[in-house]
């Protein structure tokens, strides 16, 4: 039995201790946000953010979260809220900039891998609010283990998407 | 519900049928006909061909109007990212019906009891778009007719816009003409359900012009994006069924390996376990995911194959090609386009250009593996849930496989990672493992392939080669152009568990086929320079790789991938082209508007070459260099017609001699598809397949050894990253007066490999005939 927090709930997984937080998350909590793209930390489907920071859930072992705090794509709103000092109200019915964005932009084209597009774009706008061309690429591609792969081809839409979100969160929307 | 009356009319060829009810409620459902149907010949009058199927002569099929004027689409395309059900199909049968856009509140897509087509999601506009298209516009005059009748006005008088009828002073709402009734439309449809084309609606009724249009030629946002960007939607992955258990294959040590003994599993450590062994297919399924992925891998570390080498490796594949397949068998095709003769322009070429251009094997490499959970009940009936782009052809072979028929067979289909035409025939992958595994353990199995078994032992794009001799006249023009193409069978539709398995399949790719998986190698690249006089363009095909000699039928299976076929005759031609260019000393832009004469081609060179800013000029720069440490640049420019839509792209690159390493760093496209049904969903779909397609240019080969692939990642199979994006415009021309919509997802894919290899040879001098344009085989060309 492992207790980990996740998107601000605290649960308790019965699990080994060596299982993939990707496996956890999906089949024990039922959060599907991160997909399981190639279970190698070479494509960053299944991202998501432990204190913040991007990590690749297909290779980290449920042992090794303790007592840090996981945010899924399921959880940006909240982070959002949170981050804004939202009313309990709002924060059920706001979605993060980012997603927000991405919805603006029409990002998606099959949308498999938008899961950790997403969770990079809020790791990068959280600790740079307005980033050039050249730091949203560095971000998405030599920030992490690996680059973030999209086979559809949507990096042009991403980076209108980041722009696009970072305006939204400079407006505090 | 009593009736109390009943009728039928005869509408443009479509039946009319009326019942009306004495309680509220009602609709107007648009149902089909089968029309010269083999399905149906035994039993004209039957209704749905297969049990779980929408009956064609009941009435839940295309379209049902509501009697609060909603209105819900049915289709057998499946979404694979393109959007274009729920964009272009919403759009279109709004403008043909005369509703609102937002009053298409449901689109059903693909799942195989609840739509009515079949086929697959390619060429979505223009072999899809006039099922839809056509079944509303029949719905649209049965509500005319309707509105006669109720209204006492007529038909000619009457015209219906955002749901209202109305005409001689008189309205009525489409949900008022349904309401208390109960309507079925019945429309000639022929073709079969279970076959890769799947159900085609049949007659001409009339279809609104274009210049009533009110929502063709918007932005309208796909509604899909919202529920996958805020972890709402159910996506294939996501499907979770009671009592499910985790399925892991474990695939042969080869394309040609049986199996001697399977392996045995630590009982203390997998005490959950349980091993399936069916032929050469090995499986093994648990109650938890980690244990059956680490459960197969002990089964897989302990499971003992015969070896096999019957591959000629990635290396010596052109020359195996070339000098071991067997081009005989297959009879040569020769283009429609083909004209003139070109022997004696090529013997008194003026200047020749011949050349042959190598084309390798590419994966289709989906950013998540194939997966399918599936559910063998005790009664036979099956359950599938997978992401797939032909669900009733799937059906078709997941019956085959179990000796049984489509009727027992249901496919739920839900959003998933592209595939890009792997399961274009019906299967990806995992599906007929995931039913193997079920009917075995009696229990419903999901099945994910891992990252390494979707590329070793998926489906590939096919290699090819192709020998180009080009003859130019003295004033540097093309006299002559002849081309043979080479290729082996690019469609294998094989589930392969079911090979592996030794459970009945569709033959491997044969001579004569009755699907589209002949060896037969036809032309596939409309041709576009009309002003050359002479014109040979032929295709050879052949057996798959390995195919004959694998003791499994297996070898390197082929299937199609976006702008499958074209894309291996369109890069030689275009790339020859801008060769001929160079041979000629005249620009390679010009040099094609000189030789097109279609006016969209011409326009689309005009739009790319303005918006790229292109400076007429022959090829290879004055200033061109093959050597040192600084980047050197270059542009090209390629061109194609594809699915309704003209294409024409031009490349910037800059190339680092000592490395091999391009950059794209400007890259335009012009596309006319005719009508542009909706620009912003369009010019997102033409930037992915830009970025694609630099991706199959500069990354993207299968590499292989004598037993199998041997691309098993990420870093073995390398795609475009964000940083290799360019500064990309797209140019959309919108062209009404084609009257069609045109295809706008495929052939963007395709353009980039023949642009860039020419810009290569506009910065450097020197041609590289052979894909990708690899650093290394770069780095090599420009050493040599």
């Amino acid at each position: 039995m492992v207790k980990i927090t996740v998107n601000g709930v605290q649960h308790t997984v019965q699990a080994p201790a060596d299982t993939p937080l990707l496996y956890v998350l999906r089949n024990n909590l039922q959060l599907t946000g991160p997909q399981f793209g190639c279970g190698l930390a070479q494509c960053g489907a299944c991202s998501v953010l432990l204190d913040g920071k991007e990590v690749r859930s297909c290779v980290t072992p449920l042992s090794t979260v303790g007592n840090q705090e996981i945010t899924t794509l399921e959880g940006l709103p909240a982070r959002w809220a949170k981050l804004k000092g939202l009313s309990a109200d709002d924060a059920r019915t706001v979605l993060h900039p980012v997603q927000q964005a991405w919805i603006a932009e029409q990002t998606p084209l099959c949308g498999f891998c938008q899961n950790g597009m997403m969770i990079v774009a809020t790791q990068l706008l959280e600790n740079n609010p307005n980033p050039t061309d050249l730091q949203i690429k560095a971000a998405f591609t030599t920030s992490g283990p690996s680059p973030h792969l999209c086979r559809c081809g949507s990096y042009t839409a991403i980076m209108d998407a980041v722009k696009h979100a970072a305006s939204l969160m400079g407006k505090g929307q | 519900m009593a009736t109390t009356t009943s009728n039928t009319t005869s509408i443009c060829g479509a039946t009319l049928s009326r019942r009306q009810f004495v309680k509220t409620g009602g609709a107007l459902v648009v149902g089909v006909t089968l029309v010269g149907s083999k399905l149906l010949a035994a039993n004209p009058v039957a209704g749905a061909p297969f049990k779980n199927t929408l009956d064609p002569t009941l009435p839940n099929s295309w379209i049902e109007i509501h009697p609060d004027s909603t209105v819900l689409i049915r289709t057998g395309k499946s979404d694979f990212g393109q959007g274009t059900t729920f964009t272009a199909y919403r759009q279109i049968v709004a403008d043909e019906l005369g509703v609102p856009f937002e009053a298409i509140t449901t689109v059903i897509a693909g799942d195989t009891d609840r739509t009515p087509d079949g086929s697959g999601a390619f060429d979505f506009l223009g072999r899809g778009t006039p099922n839809i298209r056509k079944a509303a516009a029949y719905t649209y005059q049965a509500l005319l007719d309707l509105a006669s009748e109720r209204l006492g006005v007529p038909k000619d008088q009457l015209t219906g816009n955002d749901g209202v009828v109305s005409g001689g002073g008189k309205t009525i709402s489409y949900g008022d003409l349904v309401k208390d009734q109960q309507l079925k439309l019945t429309i000639p449809v022929r073709g079969d359900l279970t076959s890769i084309f799947g159900l085609t609606v049949d007659g001409n009724p009339p279809m609104k012009p274009v210049s009533e249009y009110k929502f063709i030629g918007k932005s309208m946002p796909n509604s899909i994006i919202v529920s996958k960007v805020t972890a709402k939607e159910v996506w294939a992955t996501d499907v979770r069924l009671p009592g499910m258990l985790h399925g892991r294959a474990v695939h042969p040590k080869t394309l040609g390996s049986t199996l001697i003994s399977a392996g045995q599993l630590d009982k203390k450590q997998f005490p959950n376990s349980q091993v399936v062994v069916k032929g050469n297919l090995v499986g093994v399924v648990a109650p938890t995911e980690w244990e059956a992925i680490q459960a197969s891998q002990q089964l897989a570390a302990t499971t003992k194959w015969s070896d096999w080498k019957g591959l000629p490796g990635s290396a010596k594949l052109h020359d195996y090609l070339r000098k071991e397949s067997d081009w005989t068998s297959a009879p040569v095709q020769k283009s429609h386009e083909s004209k003139g003769d070109v022997s004696p322009a090529l013997a008194s070429a003026h200047k020749k250009l011949s050349a042959t251009y190598q084309f390798s094997y590419m994966k289709h490499a989906p950013i998540g593996p194939t997966m399918a959970l599936a559910d063998v009940q005790s009664d036979g009936t099956v359950h599938i849930h997978t992401h797939n782009q032909n669900p009733q052809a799937l059906r078709g072979e997941i019956a085959t496989m179990l000796g049984t028929t489509p009727d027992h067979v249901i496919v739920h289909t839900h959003p998933g990672a592209g595939h890009y035409g792997r399961s274009n025939g019906g299967n990806a992958g995992a599906e007929d493992e995931a039913v193997i595994l079920s009917q075995a353990v009696g229990k419903p199995v999901r099945v994910q392939w891992m990252r390494a078994e979707d590329l070793q032992w998926s489906t590939q794009s096919s290699a090819a080669i192709a020998d180009v001799e080009i003859a130019l006249d003295e004033n540097g023009k093309i006299s002559a152009y002849q081309v043979d193409h080479y290729m082996p069978a690019m469609q294998d539709d094989r589930p392969i568990g079911a090979v592996l398995a030794g459970l009945p399949t569709m033959p491997a790719p044969e001579v004569v086929s009755k699907s589209v998986t002949s060896t037969v190698n036809g032309l596939s690249d409309p041709w576009l320079y009309q002003q050359i006089p002479n014109v040979a363009e032929l295709g050879h095909g052949t057996f798959q790789v390995g195919q004959k000699t694998s003791p499994l039928a297996v070898g390197l299976r082929d299937h199609s991938m976006r702008t499958p076929g074209q894309f291996q005759q369109n890069y030689p031609r275009e790339l020859a082209i801008s060769e001929a260019a160079a041979l000629a000393g005249v620009d390679a832009l010009q040099f094609r508007l000189d030789h097109a004469k279609e006016e969209r081609a011409i326009a689309v060179l005009k739009a790319v070459r303005d918006a790229s800013g292109w400076d007429a000029r022959p090829s290879p720069r004055p200033d061109a260099k093959s050597t040192g440490a600084s980047p050197v640049r270059g542009r090209g420019v390629s061109l194609m017609f594809r699915s309704g839509t003209y294409w024409a792209c031009v490349c910037q690159i800059a190339v680092t001699p000592s490395t091999g390493a391009i950059v794209v760093e400007k890259y335009a496209i012009a596309v006319d598809p005719g009508i542009v049904v909706n620009p912003a969903q369009l010019k997102r779909q033409v930037e992915g397949g830009a970025v694609m397609g630099i991706s199959h240019a500069l990354y993207e080969e299968a590499m292989f050894d004598e037993s199998g692939i041997t691309s098993r990642d990420w870093n073995t199979y390398p795609i475009a990253k964000m940083t290799d994006t360019p500064e990309i415009k797209v140019v959309l021309i919108n062209n009404p007066k084609v009257g069609a919509y045109g295809g706008g997802s495929e052939a963007a894919n395709a353009l980039a490999a023949p642009a860039i290899a020419a810009a290569l040879h506009d910065a450097t001098g020197k041609v590289l005939r052979r894909l990708p344009l690899k650093r290394a085989y770069v780095q090599a060309l420009l050493k040599a």
